[in-house]
């Protein structure tokens, strides 16, 4: 089944291995958007159909924080599941950003296989590969 | 906390990075008088919080280069541009700080500042680094150093 990711990082070279951790972890149909910090997001998912955003938390501009509060308080987009991939890997910061509407939370470093089971978990079992 | 237990700390966090993302072999201190000549690319990241600090990491040109041809998976031979070289390095000095802090049991959230490339004439802190590790074969036989420089008072 196709998908569409928006990876939301300020690295290029993040954005590109998430891109190919997804590709060869057998999760098949995925499509990748890609913005540098959460005002390109809103731009990408205002104009574009997306089924999963994954976004990096420190990034100028508008970080990974204001980013799940916009899309949380937009009621067109409210229901784009959020999983976001950080360095910061502190229980206070995961609590904060799931109860701020994040569906998932993966820390930086992680495993292939930590990714995708994060992916399938929130997008649910039919676009396993 | 002691310093030697940020030290401590700081050099797990390097090692759980460079195993898990960059498939380096890491083996703790290099052997007293290992070769450190040649080029050598800089970052640091600062961080805020309790306490405040900064990170910097140096690590020689090539195993940089072997870092980040397993980090971005090429395999083409060709050399990767300087451009993605920075990225990665930038990259690395995040998630090392990231995964430090993550180990700090702290009452406030810590922000990180964007990591950034040290240029060739913006030296290094001029004392010898906290820590250094010895990378294996699939790292170049590199090393890396690394500095963590926490604000006074704080710790």
């Amino acid at each position: 089944m196709a998908f569409r990711v928006l990876i939301v990082d300020d690295s290029p070279v993040m954005r590109a291995l998430i891109r190919r951790v997804i590709v060869l972890s057998g999760l098949e149909g995925a499509a990748f958007l890609e913005a540098s910090d959460g005002r390109e997001a809103l731009d990408v998912l205002r104009a574009q159909s997306v089924d999963v955003v994954l976004t990096d938390i420190n990034m100028p501009s508008m970080d990974g924080e204001q980013l799940v509060r916009c899309l949380h308080a937009d009621a067109a987009l409210k229901s784009v599941p959020i999983i976001v991939v950080s360095t910061d890997g502190t229980e206070s910061r995961m609590r904060q950003m799931l109860s701020l509407g994040a569906r998932g939370y993966v820390k930086k470093p992680f495993m292939p296989e930590t990714l995708r089971q994060e992916l399938e978990r929130v997008l649910g079992g039919a676009y396993a590969g | 906390m002691p310093d030697s237990e940020w030290h401590g700390l700081l050099a797990a966090a390097a090692a759980e990075v460079l195993e898990t993302m960059f498939f380096a072999s890491v083996y703790g201190p290099p052997q007293a008088g290992a070769d450190r000549a040649g080029p050598r690319m800089a970052a640091r990241v600062g961080f805020a919080g309790t306490p405040n600090g900064v990170l910097t990491l140096s690590i020689s040109t090539p195993a940089m280069r072997a870092l980040a041809a397993n980090f971005l998976a090429s395999d083409d031979g060709d050399p990767l541009p300087v451009s993605q070289l920075e990225g990665v390095i930038c990259e690395l000095a995040n998630m090392i700080c990231g995964a430090l802090l993550s180990q700090v049991k702290a009452a406030e959230l810590f922000r990180l500042t964007s990591p950034e490339l040290l240029p060739d004439d913006a030296p290094c802190p001029p004392f010898q680094p906290h820590i250094s590790l010895a990378l294996g074969e699939d790292a170049g036989d590199g090393t890396i150093d690394l500095w963590l420089d926490l604000e006074p008072h704080a710790h």
